[in-house]
């Protein structure tokens, strides 16, 4: 089994968490999922400050990013990691309810790698979200200093 | 005394002896009646009258025909005198005893002569002085008139703000006469008011010479005028200032009207805060439903397909039935809410016009509607289509959302015909339709076709939103275009669009 890489998930919704995290178990991604629950705790865990100081120095392969965020928004917390030279390497996945052309515009605009809109239909967000954990978690091959740990099961 | 009127008589008091040969006959006229006039004194015994009446025709002559001709009246006189008065008579001899009474004669003609010429000389000058005084006169009535015939308000005051000229245009504007407003003080007769303090007004007159301003006047009957006022100040020779030449245009009207202007553009300005207050909220608002409507049916769904999956088993045939309505109705929502966010954002969004090439366009749109036309038997028509000038990806919209109804409601027919064309239209525009062959509609409900949430048919029957041709109608009428649609039940139906074919800036 390919090495898998550790995601963070940025998500408020709990609802969300669990059905992100069950579509990512489907296809055995969800081993290393990190979950903040909104921006301000997202910055924490990236500069290992607050309840993260102890955690081992190394950034998520992947990050999934909600915009729409307590305390710090999605765009917020994607403006300040690409705006940090050790942190603008993450790729980052916006994952939105929304179709607003303007945060897709802004986005972009920030630097994302990629910008998905969350299906209403399960299967399809299954879908969305087994194709994006495989591609950033396991075929994309992550910039040095992330975690990759070998898969179980 | 009887002879110098006789001499006065021929006419000449009036008329002046211009002529050089009139003022020699006179000498020799006015001599002859003198010598006639003493030889009939003579002949009567009166004596000593001759010396006088000679001079008079001297006088008479200088008088009236100048010095030369009084020379030759003077010499005549003295020969006649010597021929007919002076011993001996009938010859020019004198006798020496006589001589001086000729040289008193002679000398005395000759300050007659200086006298009369002196005098014709000022006559002379003094009619000179009238002439150019009946000159400068008459110029200067002609000025005033001049002054009168135009409709400005003109009115000159002295330095102490007394009236000394008013012409017509005042009399028109202010209502007073010139005889009512002569030597009135100017601001207390048309109470003027003034923008700033009269001294600094004054100031800057004597400094620049004029000054120029608007003020607030009242007319006769009370009404009050706005003014634009100008004022020149007239020096004297000594550069004293003199007077005030005023000069005033009304303005009232124009400035009812910039006033009324500004109003109406205040009005604006609010209305235009007003609107994008409102526009705000509404962005805001959907932005919101955007996100958050959208996450709780994802909620739903998600919750129900994992349901599905891992209690089917257990579950009885009826069970799994609701399931799968609960299903359906939150996807269904789901999409009604992307359709009317969809159809919101048209009606913020800016419009970015350009010329956009309609065949181009309908393509695009038949081939994104591909999917829909899988197993399906279309023969397509497309004719030739002009470009128009719009906002090509609304355009897109509309036309996609046309044509996928054209693919839909052809759905139950075994050969399905769509035809796209342009058809004649106003100047300036272009009209596209959109024909098919399928289950047409009846043209009594055609009114409700373009309303948000109408449906003509069954959603069973047909799927749908009723928020397509709502948006149609919402793009076409943001390009300044008209939309309508005829159809037959069961014989398909031809929607039309017209879309400006030029820039136009009503849109």
């Amino acid at each position: 089994m390919s090495p898998l890489g550790r995601i963070l998930l940025v998500e408020d919704d709990p609802k969300d968490v669990e059905l992100t995290l069950i579509a990512l178990a489907e296809y055995n991604l969800a081993n290393e999922v990190v979950v903040t629950r909104d921006g301000a705790e997202a910055l924490d865990y990236l500069y290992c400050r607050g309840s993260f100081t102890t955690r081992t120095n190394e950034n998520p392969a992947v990050l999934l990013l909600d915009l729409k965020l307590p305390k710090v928004d999605g765009l917020e917390v994607l403006q300040q990691i690409k705006s940090d030279e050790n942190l603008r390497m993450i790729p980052v996945v916006v994952l939105t309810s929304s179709h607003e052309e303007r945060d897709m515009v802004a986005s972009y605009r920030l630097g994302v790698n990629a910008y998905v809109v969350k299906p209403v239909d399960f299967h399809e967000f299954v879908n969305a979200i087994k194709e994006l954990g495989i591609f950033w978690a396991v075929i994309n091959e992550p910039p040095p200093g992330s975690v990759r740990r070998n898969a179980l099961g | 005394v009887a002879g110098s009127d006789a001499v006065e008589k021929p006419d000449m008091s009036s008329r002046r002896v211009t002529s050089v040969l009139l003022g020699y006959a006179l000498a020799v006229v006015s001599v002859a009646i003198a010598l006639g006039l003493a030889l009939l004194a003579q002949s009567q015994a009166l004596h000593k009258v001759e010396f006088p009446l000679f001079l008079m025709a001297v006088a008479v002559t200088v008088w009236h025909a100048g010095p030369v001709p009084g020379v030759l009246a003077v010499a005549l006189s003295g020969l006649s005198f010597n021929y007919h008065f002076t011993q001996p008579l009938y010859t020019l001899y004198i006798e020496p005893v006589d001589r001086p009474v000729f040289v008193v004669f002679v000398l005395f003609a000759f300050v007659i002569a200086s006298f009369s010429s002196r005098r014709r000389r000022i006559e002379q000058e003094l009619r000179q002085a009238r002439d150019e005084l009946e000159t400068e006169v008459a110029e200067r009535t002609q000025q005033a008139s001049l002054l009168n015939l135009t409709h400005d308000t003109i009115f000159v005051r002295d330095m102490n703000d007394g009236i000394t000229y008013w012409n017509r245009g005042a009399q028109e504007l202010y209502g007073w006469t010139a005889e009512e407003a002569m030597g009135q003080r100017s601001h207390d007769l048309l109470q003027t008011v003034f923008p700033m303090p009269i001294d600094e007004i004054r100031s800057e007159l004597l400094r620049a010479g004029r000054w120029e301003g608007e003020l607030d006047k009242t007319n006769a009957d009370g009404t009050q005028v706005v003014v634009a006022s100008r004022w020149s100040l007239r020096r004297d020779e000594q550069e004293r200032p003199v007077a005030i030449l005023e000069t005033n245009n009304d303005i009232t009207e124009r400035k009812r009207a910039e006033r009324e202007i500004r109003t109406l553009n205040e009005d604006l300005e609010k209305r235009t805060t007003e609107l994008e207050a409102t526009n705000k909220e509404l962005e805001a608002f959907a932005y919101s439903v955007s996100h958050d409507l959208r996450a709780p049916l994802r909620h739903m769904v998600g919750y129900t397909e994992l349901l599905q999956k891992n209690a089917s088993s257990i579950l009885d045939e009826k069970s799994r039935r609701f399931m799968a309505m609960i299903l359906e109705s939150a996807k269904r929502m789901g999409n009604l809410i992307d359709d009317l966010l969809a159809f919101s954002r048209i009606g913020r969004a800016e419009t970015r016009k350009t010329m956009v090439h309609l065949e181009l366009l309908v393509k695009e749109a038949v081939h994104e509607v591909r999917p829909e036309t899988e197993g399906r038997n279309i023969a397509w028509t497309i004719g030739a289509l002009p470009a128009v000038y719009g906002d090509r990806s609304m355009l897109r919209l509309a036309l996609v959302n046309l044509i996928s109804n054209a693919v839909k409601f052809t759905r139950t027919q075994a050969q399905t015909e769509i035809e796209i064309g342009c058809t004649d239209g106003q100047e300036g525009e272009a009209v596209l339709f959109i024909r098919d062959n399928g289950v047409g509609f009846d043209m009594k409900y055609g009114n409700k076709l373009f309303g948000v949430f109408q449906r003509l048919h069954a959603t069973e029957t047909f799927e749908g939103t009723g928020i397509g041709l709502a948006t149609v109608q919402r793009i076409v009428h943001r390009h300044g275009g008209r939309v309508w649609a005829e159809g037959l039940v069961g014989r398909g139906a031809t929607f039309y669009v017209s879309v400006p074919t030029l820039s136009r800036s009503t849109v």
